[in-house]
């Protein structure tokens, strides 16, 4: 569960975040949705503790983000922007890093990288040095290692970026399977299509500012369009962001 | 605090696959013994090679001074015929000294008037600095001896023309003048310890940022301080093996080289010795260690870090060579600034001076605590946005 009140950010003169606000709650799949630029992973660094907010409060599972940094840390698996990976450790050796960092040890943080492992179809590939994998192999081994300490809160920054149509595919089922676990799932896309499939909940942003807020019937509601994407482009009153 | 414990485990499991950069670094280590073992071979054979061969003189006009030649002769020097020009032979370096006798020295001799003689040199070039200053010698000898001959015969004693005779009493031991060499151990040892640091350091910061892994390692659940220090900590035991390396072989080239033969001196470089020296560098590794970490987590890319770390080892390392040529005696001030404190303390126990164990505490404590202020900036920074926003 991941409530946000009144966010805001900004990058020297940039308002980078202004006053968002939203909840994210469990089982469910948010999606924050806006083009490139419009503040999505500024909200979701702020969310991961990365940044600090100037202003509005965010709590997960009821920890505050500023105040308890680390019992939120704890709740959440973050697929951050950045999602490098260490070339000369092995698949296995990257995910069991993170599990140790979070104080799993032993057979019972081998159990859970197995079961990952084979979640993720990647036993293949587990003992390889990450070095020379293709992207949506590190893309496996990155969700790998932010779930290796089974979080009840999965943030995903753009989790499709560059994967393939079979990849993406993969990932999107993978998600859905999150929400059956009854985990709450927060990501962020500027592809429409993929948000209108699957979220439960849409969070659009633009320029900072959350401009429309609810579920995909409320948003052809609010706007009068039969069609989301002609919502969404009334909604932020352009129509980048749109693509395939 | 266990945390700390998995990222210096990580770290060092990485660094130590990432072969190429802890053998670069391994390379530094060598440096020093190797460059300074070959100082000692050139130099010790240019001096035997002139100490014990007989000098080769070419001259010009022999036939003009035949008692001049029959001393040098004496004096065993070889007399060879001089080139056509021997101006031009000198400038070409083919010999390094001719001595030209003019046809009117002869007369002037037999007379009792002062005969000239030309020595032809380059007084620049190093190399026959030794030849020039022995026939110079010889020459002077040749005309004191014939002087005072002349003196002796006209009822004069040859002591009024030796108003001073000076005694000189040289106080130099042998082994004091190996010390230019072993002065120049220090900066050696300081820079190896940078060196063997400097690549690990680089890639847990710097590289980190730059794969794009530090983001989602510090959303993990721990301060983001012991990230910090888990990083600094895993460089250690790199520098540290790098001071060894160093040490052992400097160590081995004393041994290995017959340094007496070389260089007519002792230099003592036993293993009580080796053991101080190491203890004293400990604190310097940690000040290596803490100083790079925190310069490297400023810079965006490996590359970046790479042009800066060299000069970080360098500056610390530069008043060890300064000392190879304008001693400094060990005054408290010396012991204040880290680094250079510990480089005179190396020197000291070179050459079996006695040491005040105040100085070797002050210098430790003061670089230990000038490291622990680096830390906790590094501490400071991993804490703020900056890290990751750059």
């Amino acid at each position: 569960m991941i409530q946000v009140q009144g966010l805001s950010k900004s990058f020297r003169k940039v308002k980078a975040v202004q006053n968002v606000s939203f909840s994210a709650p469990d089982g469910q799949i948010t999606g924050l949705l806006g083009p490139n630029g419009a503040g999505k992973s500024t909200t979701l660094r702020m969310l991961y503790t990365l940044l600090k907010p100037e202003s509005g409060s965010a709590q997960v599972d009821g920890f505050d983000i500023r105040e308890s940094p680390l019992e939120v840390q704890c709740r959440i698996g973050v697929l951050a922007d950045a999602r490098g990976l260490y070339p000369r450790l092995s698949s296995r050796e990257n995910i069991r890093y993170y599990g140790r960092l979070h104080g799993l040890e032993g057979e019972g943080l081998e159990r859970q990288i197995d079961s990952l492992l084979t979640l993720l179809d990647m036993q293949s590939i587990a003992d390889r040095r990450t070095e020379g994998f293709s992207t949506g192999e590190k893309l496996k081994v990155a969700i790998a290692r932010s779930l290796v300490h089974n979080p009840k809160n999965v943030l995903l920054d753009e989790p499709t970026n560059g994967l393939d149509v079979m990849s993406t595919r993969a990932m999107r089922q993978f998600i859905l399977r999150l929400r059956e676990e009854g985990k709450c799932v927060l990501f962020t896309s500027h592809i429409m299509q993929e948000v209108a499939a699957l979220c439960d909940q849409i969070v659009i942003i633009s320029h900072g500012e959350v401009s429309a807020h609810g579920s995909p019937n409320d948003l052809r509601k609010q706007t009068g369009q039969d069609n989301l994407e002609d919502a969404f482009v009334t909604v932020i009153g352009s129509e980048e962001g749109l693509e395939r | 605090m266990k945390k700390i414990l998995v990222i210096f485990q990580k770290e060092m499991v990485d660094n130590f696959r990432d072969y190429r950069s802890w053998i670069t670094g391994l390379f530094w280590a060598l440096f020093g013994p190797l460059l300074l073992g070959g100082l000692i071979m050139l130099i010790g054979n240019t001096v035997r090679d002139t100490l014990e061969e007989s000098l080769h003189l070419p001259v010009s006009g022999v036939e003009n001074a035949p008692s001049l030649i029959a001393f040098l002769e004496q004096q065993d020097v070889v007399i060879e015929a001089a080139p056509e020009d021997p101006e031009s032979a000198v400038i070409a370096g083919d010999i390094n000294v001719a001595l030209i006798i003019p046809p009117k020295y002869s007369e002037d001799f037999s007379t009792g008037k002062t005969a000239k003689l030309q020595l032809v040199f380059d007084s620049t070039r190093q190399s026959a600095i030794a030849d020039i200053n022995r026939v110079q010698d010889l020459l002077e000898g040749y005309s004191r001896y014939i002087g005072l001959l002349r003196l002796s015969l006209r009822g004069v004693s040859p002591e009024v023309i030796r108003v001073v005779q000076v005694e000189e009493l040289d106080t130099a031991t042998p082994q004091s003048q190996a010390l230019i060499f072993i002065s120049m151990l220090p900066y050696f040892i300081i820079f190896a310890i940078f060196n063997g640091a400097s690549p690990v350091i680089t890639d847990a910061t710097a590289g980190e940022r730059e794969r794009g892994s530090l983001e989602p390692l510090l959303i993990n659940p721990l301060p983001r301080g012991w990230v910090a220090i888990g990083k600094m900590l895993s460089a250690i035991p790199f520098a540290t093996f790098n001071l060894l390396i160093t040490l052992t072989g400097f160590a081995a080239i004393f041994r290995l080289l017959p340094v007496e033969d070389l260089l007519g001196i002792q230099i003592g470089f036993d293993f009580s010795t080796l053991m101080a020296i190491f203890l004293i560098c400990l604190p310097i590794v940690f000040l290596a260690c803490a100083i790079q970490t925190l310069i490297a987590s400023f810079t965006k890319t490996t590359k970046e870090a790479s042009t800066y770390l060299p000069f970080i080892g360098l500056i610390p390392s530069l008043p060890g060579l300064a000392l190879a040529f304008l001693p400094v005696k060990p005054a408290l001030w010396t012991m204040l600034i880290p680094t250079f404190g510990q480089q005179i303390l190396i020197n000291q126990f070179l050459r079996f001076e006695p040491i005040s164990s105040m100085n070797i505490v002050i210098s430790s404590v003061l670089t230990i605590f000038l490291s622990l202020v680096f830390t906790y900036i590094a501490i400071k920074l991993y804490e703020g946005e900056r890290i990751i926003t750059g």
